[in-house]
């Protein structure tokens, strides 16, 4: 067993509303701002004293921006998570590393995305670090890179309809959501599959929705979670890394219909002693449905061979499905913060407090950015499954 | 560094203005601007890498060089993108276009991209190409570029 695991907990969550891309009221500094503080509130917390800040994918707005407007007392820990989306519940775990080696106490993991702070998001989410064999070749967006992928996941055997009913799920649960994008906008068989094509196999609803918004959790110490207001949402386990690092770049990564999770997942298994049939609800990182769908068997969920009988909107939809996902709608559905809502979400199973809840969820599992060169994943868990 | 040094540099990032990535491949692009497919191997263990990389991580060897191989393989995987994303925008025009990660066995199995040329009968994961080289154009941002074709025996071969 790990020593993060369950020390520490996830005692706040904050949630700016989602703004359709380009159009936020507020500059991506205040979002994140707005975000870490209606965390604190919701811990119980004064935002003076969060003394760690922890964030992945390049953001931009780091700890010494953010301190003089949080007036931070003693800033004594930050931290940056490599790679983009497949790096969130890895910096999750950096807080949770730096408040057990005792480098800070109160720590936030937060992402904050605005397009008026400069490029469209999906390029902004790249970082600048598509190499030359893409771009030369006609490759410019996650959409592509990931629909090879899925591509060669679908020769290989894995039916075509499991991504429409990752879609459907991520739709369906939405409708409960007020505050997602896609409320009020049901998504049945037909419109998916007459929607445009993006970039073969993927649909216009096989891919996420940018938006511009900022997630923010807070935590602590599991000792000092048992005195704060909300339920603890424990950590138990949140690896990072790589499978067959050796030539994992530009589509040369084996196995290629993977998401990359097989060492993370065994890991997280590992350290966490459950198995995916202890997990109660996924979070399941879906920049495109059939990277979700390479993600759930990457982490034994279902193999190639059984994918089509367990993933099925039915199995996939909460509260009775057998692996309910993504139940605010995810990144499809509730909109794309670069991932991190799915966080929120996580947390909010664990609680009770979810729109779509599972009922007496006690274990809540987070995947990363599917795909990407190096990926993480969290398993939270209530007191009881401690 | 010195006013040639620094010349050198902005020639350089003018000539392969992209600068993401590992970067490593300059002999790739070098190679074909003289109509030749060149993949790069360690000198020192034969190791072939892709992508093209400054290190040979199995032997620890800080050489590369660039052996000539025929440009023929299998289609790794592919697919066709219908929309015109917003760093490739040169090739709105011929949206819907398909682009094949070819694995080429004489390589060590590396999978290079590259754009379909001609027909796009028989195409499938599996399915044998061979490369042909491009000038540059603005469709490839500069550079010179492999399209892959779909073989026509196979082809006539999945008819039948």
């Amino acid at each position: 067993m790990s020593a993060l695991r369950g020390a520490t907990a996830v005692v706040g969550i904050g949630q700016t509303p989602l703004y359709k891309r380009g159009t936020s009221p507020d500059p991506e500094l205040k979002l994140c701002l707005r975000a870490i503080v209606a965390a604190c509130e919701d811990a119980g917390i004064d935002p003076r004293d969060v003394d760690g800040f922890v964030s992945y994918g390049l953001d931009k707005n780091d700890p010494p921006k953010l301190a003089a407007g949080l007036g931070t007392r003693e800033l004594r820990f930050s931290a940056m998570n490599w790679t983009h989306g497949g790096g969130i519940p890895g910096a999750v775990g950096l807080a949770a590393a730096g408040i057990v080696a005792g480098q800070a106490d109160v720590v936030v993991v937060y992402r904050a995305i605005a397009e008026s702070a400069g490029q469209r998001l999906r390029v902004a989410v790249a970082q600048d670090d598509t190499a030359a064999q893409y771009l030369v070749n006609g490759i410019d967006g996650p959409a592509q890179m990931c629909a090879m992928r899925t591509q060669r996941l679908l020769a290989e055997g894995v039916p075509r309809e499991t991504l429409r009913a990752m879609a459907m799920a991520s739709y369906q649960h939405a409708q409960n959501n007020p505050d997602a994008v896609a409320y009020g906008r049901p998504l049945d068989e037909a419109a998916y599959d007459s929607s445009r094509w993006i970039s073969e196999p993927y649909h216009l609803f096989d891919c996420s929705r940018e938006s511009d918004a900022a997630v923010a959790v807070v935590l602590v110490s599991a000792e000092r979670a048992r005195d704060l207001r909300q339920k603890p949402a424990y950590l138990l386990s949140s690896p990072t890394g790589a499978t067959g690092a050796a030539a994992g770049l530009e589509e040369n990564h084996t196995p290629y219909g993977s998401a990359n999770f097989g060492s993370v997942a065994r890991r997280l298994w590992s350290e966490s002693g459950y198995g995916p049939s202890d997990v109660d609800v996924v979070q399941v990182y879906e920049n495109m449905t059939g990277m979700g769908v390479a993600a759930l068997i990457d982490h034994g969920f279902c193999t190639p061979e059984t994918a089509g009988e367990v993933l099925t909107l039915k199995n996939l939809t909460a509260p009775d499905g057998g692996l309910p996902v993504n139940t605010s709608g995810g990144n499809l559905a509730e909109g794309f913060i670069h991932g991190m809502s799915l966080v929120a979400e996580a947390v909010r199973q664990i609680r009770g407090t979810s729109c779509n809840q599972v009922p007496g969820a006690g274990l809540s599992l987070m995947t990363g950015g599917p795909g990407d060169p190096l990926v993480s994943s969290a398993l939270f868990a209530s007191d009881s499954r401690l | 560094m010195s006013d040639e040094a620094v010349q050198a540099v902005a020639k350089a990032v003018e000539r392969r203005p992209i600068l993401g990535g590992v970067a490593a491949d300059e002999g790739y692009w070098a190679a074909l601007e003289t109509g030749e497919f060149r993949m790069p191997r360690c000198p020192d263990c034969g190791t072939w890498r892709w992508p093209a990389h400054y290190r040979c991580g199995h032997c620890g060897g800080w050489e590369q060089e660039w052996a000539p191989v025929e440009p023929v393989g299998t289609v790794y995987s592919w697919t066709r993108s219908h929309y015109a994303f917003d760093r490739t925008q040169e090739r709105a025009e011929d949206v819907p276009y398909v682009v094949v990660l070819a694995e080429i066995p004489a390589a060590g199995g590396a999978r290079v991209l590259g754009v379909l040329a001609g027909s796009e009968d028989g195409l499938r994961v599996g399915a044998p190409v061979s490369g042909t080289i491009e000038a540059p154009s603005a469709k490839s941002k500069g550079y010179p570029s492999i399209r892959w074709s779909l073989d026509t025996a196979a082809r006539s071969e999945e008819a039948s």
